[in-house]
């Protein structure tokens, strides 16, 4: 069963068009990875999954319902939904167990010890329950992005969209993060994720959609859209990556 | 006279200095963190523009003016009101103004991913501000606010032209009975600084209790480090 299917979405800032009509389909339990050069309109799509951004045009159906316009419940939508941003986003004020208790017990209304409890479960699955007492100021790259996951996997999400997770960690620390997408993968977490990193695309995922231009233009096997294939801008983009160290 | 019975007479008024400066203080800090939240979280043009002129309007209006507008003025109006309130709405709400532009530049300082990550969990706009801006914006404020609480220190003075028996009213009647003036004036210099260390220490403590690993002046220990 389709959990998001997006139709003809548009997106325009001021004169720029950064979406043209985007079709795309995100099944359940499925890892969808979304590729393409920088501008593309890859985090801008996220985004209007959730209505951080607001689309101009098209149709969003998640689970069979509408999702844009005046009438949604967008906050309800939005717990439905967990993100994961590049920079981490962990709120430097609170520690890793607040970090992930905050919006358990603000928005699912859940007292502090049962909050900690759920917390402290989810941490552990992800490793991090050591590190429940620290600070983001103390945690490594990899570690912010664990506590970012255990964060998202808290609130229970439907789906978890994931904005170019990898950009801000060296290799071996992205390598870590594919680890932990193939693990979540196994257990039926569905998944939408937007890189511009092949190893990490190869890594967690065999199909990949391509975005060019604010137009999906391929939906392939990454093997395929890797060996000269016929559109240019996606043989660009592969050389382009191969390239860069 | 010795200088330390000059001391023990002018600290008489230290009571009233600091009763001068708290109230004033807690005033300015209810009306900047006020201002600067309702700017944040309903920042429709009209409130905007009403706020920055608030603050702009009482910026530039020297504070013994406002006072004498307040004490002398408001009972032509029908209004009376003590030496001590006085000083909360003139002082204090002067002390508001500079505080609500600390608060704005510290609420800039925030960083802009993390309010995004706390919608896209659905937390509303208010939530947001109360358990991501606010915590972090009054860690931020900090140096601003010890500035600011230091001027409404210094400017305490001027509550001695409304009546109030702090330390510069004490100094003035004893320089009047005695004219050792310089030193009573050295005396009530040694009193502010003495008071100006207290606050010091206080805001110092408060700091410390609220210290985060990444932000404000520990943040920048570590990297020193």
């Amino acid at each position: 069963m389709a959990l998001f299917e997006i139709r003809s979405l548009r997106k325009q800032f001021n004169d720029h068009q950064v979406l043209k009509g985007v079709d795309l389909d995100v099944m359940e339990g499925e890892v969808k990875v979304v590729m393409g050069p920088s501008g593309c309109g890859k985090s801008t799509l996220l985004r209007c999954l959730n209505r951080l951004v607001e689309p101009c045009a098209g149709s969003i159906r998640f689970r069979g319902e509408e999702v844009t316009g005046s009438g949604v419940n967008v906050r309800a939508l939005r717990q439905q939904i967990g993100f994961l941003f590049q920079q981490f986003a962990l709120y430097r004020h609170l520690t890793v167990l607040d970090n992930t208790t905050l919006a358990l017990r603000k928005l699912k209304g859940m007292k502090k010890q049962d909050a900690a409890e759920r917390a402290l479960h989810e941490l552990d699955r992800l490793d991090m329950a050591g590190h429940a007492h620290k600070h983001p100021a103390h945690l490594s790259g990899g570690q912010k992005q664990r506590v970012a996951l255990a964060r998202a996997l808290a609130m229970d999400p439907a789906v978890i969209l994931l904005d170019e997770p990898t950009s801000a960690l060296d290799p071996v620390m992205a390598r870590e993060v594919a680890q932990l997408i193939r693990k979540l993968h196994s257990e039926r977490v569905t998944m939408l994720c937007v890189t511009h990193d092949v190893e990490f695309a190869s890594a967690i995922a065999e199909r990949v959609t391509f975005l060019n231009q604010g137009l999906v233009q391929a939906e392939e096997r990454l093997c395929v859209l890797q060996n000269n294939h016929e559109h240019p801008a996606i043989r660009e983009f592969f050389m382009t990556e191969k390239r860069t160290p | 006279m010795r200088f330390s019975e000059t001391l023990l007479q002018l600290s008489s008024g230290v009571g009233y200095t600091a009763l001068v400066t708290v109230t004033c203080c807690a005033t300015a800090l209810a009306v900047g963190l006020f201002t600067a939240a309702i700017r944040r979280v309903f920042p429709l043009p009209g409130i905007v523009r009403v706020i920055d002129l608030f603050t702009f309007v009482f910026r530039s209006v020297p504070v013994l003016v406002l006072l004498f507008l307040v004490y002398f003025g408001l009972p032509e109006a029908g209004i009376r009101i003590s030496p001590l309130v006085a000083m909360m709405c003139s002082l204090g709400i002067i002390a508001g103004a500079y505080l609500c532009e600390v608060f704005r530049g510290a609420l800039d300082a925030v960083d802009a991913t993390e309010i995004m990550a706390a919608q896209a969990m659905g937390l509303s706009r208010r939530q947001v501000f109360v358990h991501i801006e606010l915590p972090q914006m009054l860690r931020f404020s900090v140096p601003g606010m010890v500035n600011e609480f230091t001027n409404v220190l210094k400017y305490s003075p001027f509550a001695y032209t409304v009546g109030i028996p702090e330390i510069t009213k004490q100094a003035l009647a004893l320089s009047a009975a005695t004219l050792h003036g310089v030193e009573i004036y050295l005396a009530t210099g040694i009193l502010y600084f003495l008071v100006y260390r207290l606050l010091l220490v206080g805001v110092r403590q408060l700091e410390h209790r609220f210290q985060v690993p990444g932000i404000g002046a520990a943040h920048l220990q570590e990297q020193s480090i």
